[in-house]
């Protein structure tokens, strides 16, 4: 995505993270492969990292207020990686979201579930939008306007 | 107490101002020129890819400080106050309005008609497109003729747009390419679009924003930006009707009072914070507000309504190649007298409705890796459009910005308060213009297998202006066509707020083209002080 030739931080104990690479194996495409889901998983710890409590979010006709960022999710996030069953499974992920009473992926991460949050960060990501058209479309990067006038070149396999 | 003196003082910093003082300083450039913007100025270009990240990953505001926190309003207002105002943030778009818009009331006996003739603005709108540097394609239709070519080509249609094109033209509805002021090519020392989909936030500057126009004009000595400089009242010469001070406060000096001092004053603040000053302005010869023995400033606050529709039909669309092109019709900008009225734009983007990825799938079972991936790509085999008509409709007088005194700044002034209200007769047309539409997206569904997902209606006036509506009648109206104030010889109002009605396409092209205007007219005047 945007993040990733950093490196992880230490927002994540050892266990934790661990829990998380898990996880991603869980939720995310196959296709990824072990080094896909390490690499998101990575990605995620550092979106945690640079989180901003407190910065100004987006404002549109109409808003009295703008609002700010909500307090950083790391502490939950840790919190509810240490509780993921093991051995972790799809089903126990399903019934860890279907406990949580979660219906849908919000547009970003909202900070209440890291499981969600991880399929939203990843999911809602440009990167998985190609992978769902198999195309090259990129579309959270500056790309030019030369060739847009046909279709995305088509993503080498496996996808 | 500070006095800064000039021979112009404009208040306000957005787009109305920027194009004012750059057409100012070339008519005129050994007048002297203060600007007063109550936001800061964000002259950062350099640090608009990392702003445009944060804004993607986290939803930050790509505009790290471009409001003030107490100098809020209720109502459909931009929270923005900053040097560029709303256009740092717009999407560019440079329709044009139509003759239409200027002769309601000639035509179709509707509200009011403008005081000035569409073959004159039509002149003006040639020169806001070059200012603001606008890439476009010629409407195919005669009535939208215009005398000089747009000055860069179009944004090249994007493969799902051509895709769309080949759809909606099947209706028999002619579409192009929405003229924007993007660039195409290098222009006005900017660089060209590299499509990084996010104009909100131009990370490059290929999309125009007024701090550019800014910049520039600072490097002329005679013109002066105060930003971070609330102007509080405007206050008349004694025993006058003379503007004679833009009273002031520095945002971080606020004990300290600021008097800007000038033979001409321009109020170029937008259609909330002009028509606010103006009311804030009163005095006992003017106990309802400077510029308002006709009670009309602040009253016919417009914008147009709109209705949009999701529509799935076979066609391979990519979500994500451009999202914030369109395509346009204004095949619909024209009704004949005697037919129903409805006037409209009509706008397609690509889209990805009903093809987002969820989390469970219709029978609520939760979906993890492969199987949300596959229900995903199962549902985008087809493509989606988003179509939206912009409408037009027409204020009541009642449509009005007031001010509300249950709510203070710091300086405890009571701050603006907008409530928009329809004419009678918009509103006893509502329920055919719903039907209009209604059966407009039925029309284009019924090609390429199309199906119309939802239509949702506006829930607020988009493009919003008015407040000091132009006319040549003072008891009806509080400027005239140049934006001279009605009441006061040397105190003119720009921009928006001019507008007698919004029209039924986005304004801020109409914004600059009768700023230019406006800006021949005052630099008369300097010449006569």
């Amino acid at each position: 995505m945007f993040l990733r030739a950093r490196a992880p931080g230490e927002i994540f104990s050892a266990g934790e993270l661990a829990a998380l690479e898990g996880l991603a194996l869980i939720v995310l495409p196959s296709s990824l492969g072990s080094g896909g889901s390490k690499n998101v998983a990575d990605e995620f710890s550092m979106y945690v990292r640079d989180y901003r409590a407190g910065a100004d979010t987006e404002h549109g006709y109409g808003v009295t207020r703008v609002a700010p960022k909500p307090q950083s999710p790391a502490r939950r996030y840790a919190e509810q990686l240490r509780a993921l069953p093991s051995p972790l499974t799809p089903a126990g992920v399903q019934q860890a979201l279907a406990q949580a009473g979660v219906k849908e992926l919000p547009r970003l991460p909202d900070g209440k579930n890291v499981i969600v949050d991880l399929m939203t960060f990843y999911f809602r990501s440009g990167e998985a939008n190609d992978l769902c058209y198999r195309a090259a479309i990129e579309r959270n990067k500056c790309r030019g306007l030369a060739g847009s006038d046909h279709p995305p070149a088509a993503l080498q396999e496996p996808f | 107490m500070a006095v800064l003196e000039s021979d112009i003082c404009i208040i306000g910093g957005g787009i109305s101002a920027a194009m004012l003082a750059q057409k100012l300083l070339e008519l005129r450039p050994s007048a002297s020129i203060n600007v007063v913007e109550a936001g800061r100025r964000l002259f950062d270009l350099e640090h608009r890819m990392r702003y445009r990240r944060r804004s993607l990953i986290y939803g930050e505001n790509a505009w790290p400080g471009d409001f003030i926190e107490d100098q809020k309003a209720a109502g459909v207002i931009s929270r923005t106050m900053a040097v560029g105002g709303s256009a740092l943030h717009w999407g560019g778009t440079c329709n044009r309005f139509s003759e239409e818009d200027l002769r309601l009331k000639s035509k179709y006996g509707l509200y009011v008609d403008w005081p000035i003739e569409w073959k004159e603005l039509e002149h003006f709108y040639c020169e806001a497109e070059r200012r603001l540097g606008v890439s476009g394609e010629p409407s195919p239709l005669p009535e939208d003729w215009r005398s000089e070519p747009y000055p860069m080509s179009a944004m090249v249609l994007t493969h799902n747009l051509i895709e769309l094109k080949k759809w909606g033209e099947k209706t028999g509805i002619p579409f192009w390419s929405t003229p924007q002021a993007k660039n195409t090519r290098p222009y006005d020392g900017r660089a060209q679009c590299i499509r990084c989909n996010t104009c909100a936030i131009c990370p490059t500057g290929a999309r125009y924003s007024p701090d550019f126009t800014y910049k520039q004009l600072l490097t002329h000595k005679n013109v002066q930006l105060y930003d971070r400089t609330l102007v509080r009242q405007l206050v008349l010469d004694r025993n006058k009707t003379r503007v004679a001070v833009a009273r002031a406060v520095h945002r971080d000096r606020p004990e300290e009072t600021i008097e800007f001092r000038a033979p001409l004053f321009v109020v170029a603040a937008g259609y909330t914070w002009s028509s606010h000053l103006l009311l804030l302005s009163r005095n006992t010869d003017f106990p309802n507000g400077l510029a308002n023995r006709s009670g009309l400033v602040g009253r016919y606050m417009c914008g147009h309504a709109f209705t949009t529709a999701q529509i799935e039909l076979d066609a391979k669309i990519y979500p994500g190649m451009n999202e914030t092109h369109a395509l346009i019709s204004r095949q619909f900008f024209r009704c004949k007298p005697g037919d129903p009225y409805i006037r409209h734009d009509l706008r397609i983007w690509e889209s990805a409705a009903g093809r987002e990825p969820r989390l469970r799938n219709k029978d609520g079972e939760i979906l993890l890796g492969d199987d949300l991936l596959g229900d995903w790509r199962k549902r985008s085999q087809r493509g989606a459009a988003r179509v939206r008509g912009y409408y037009d409709v027409h204020p009541d007088r009642d449509s009005a910005l007031t001010l509300d005194e249950s709510t203070r700044n710091k300086w405890g002034d009571p701050l603006p308060k907008i409530e928009h209200k329809l004419d009678a007769a918009t509103l006893s047309r509502q329920a055919g213009t719903r039907q209009h539409f209604h059966d407009l997206f039925e029309r284009l569904a019924k090609n390429d297998n199309g199906k119309v997902l939802n239509i949702s209606e506006g829930n607020y006036l988009d493009h919003p202006a008015g407040g000091c509506r132009m006319g040549n009648d003072p008891t009806a109206s509080v400027c005239d066509s140049f934006g001279r104030t009605h009441d006061h010889e040397n105190l003119f109002v720009v921009g928006s707020p001019t507008l007698p009605n919004a029209g039924c396409t986005n304004g801020t092209l109409t914004f600059v083209a009768l700023t230019l205007r406006s800006a021949e007219k005052i630099a008369a005047e300097v010449r006569k002080a």
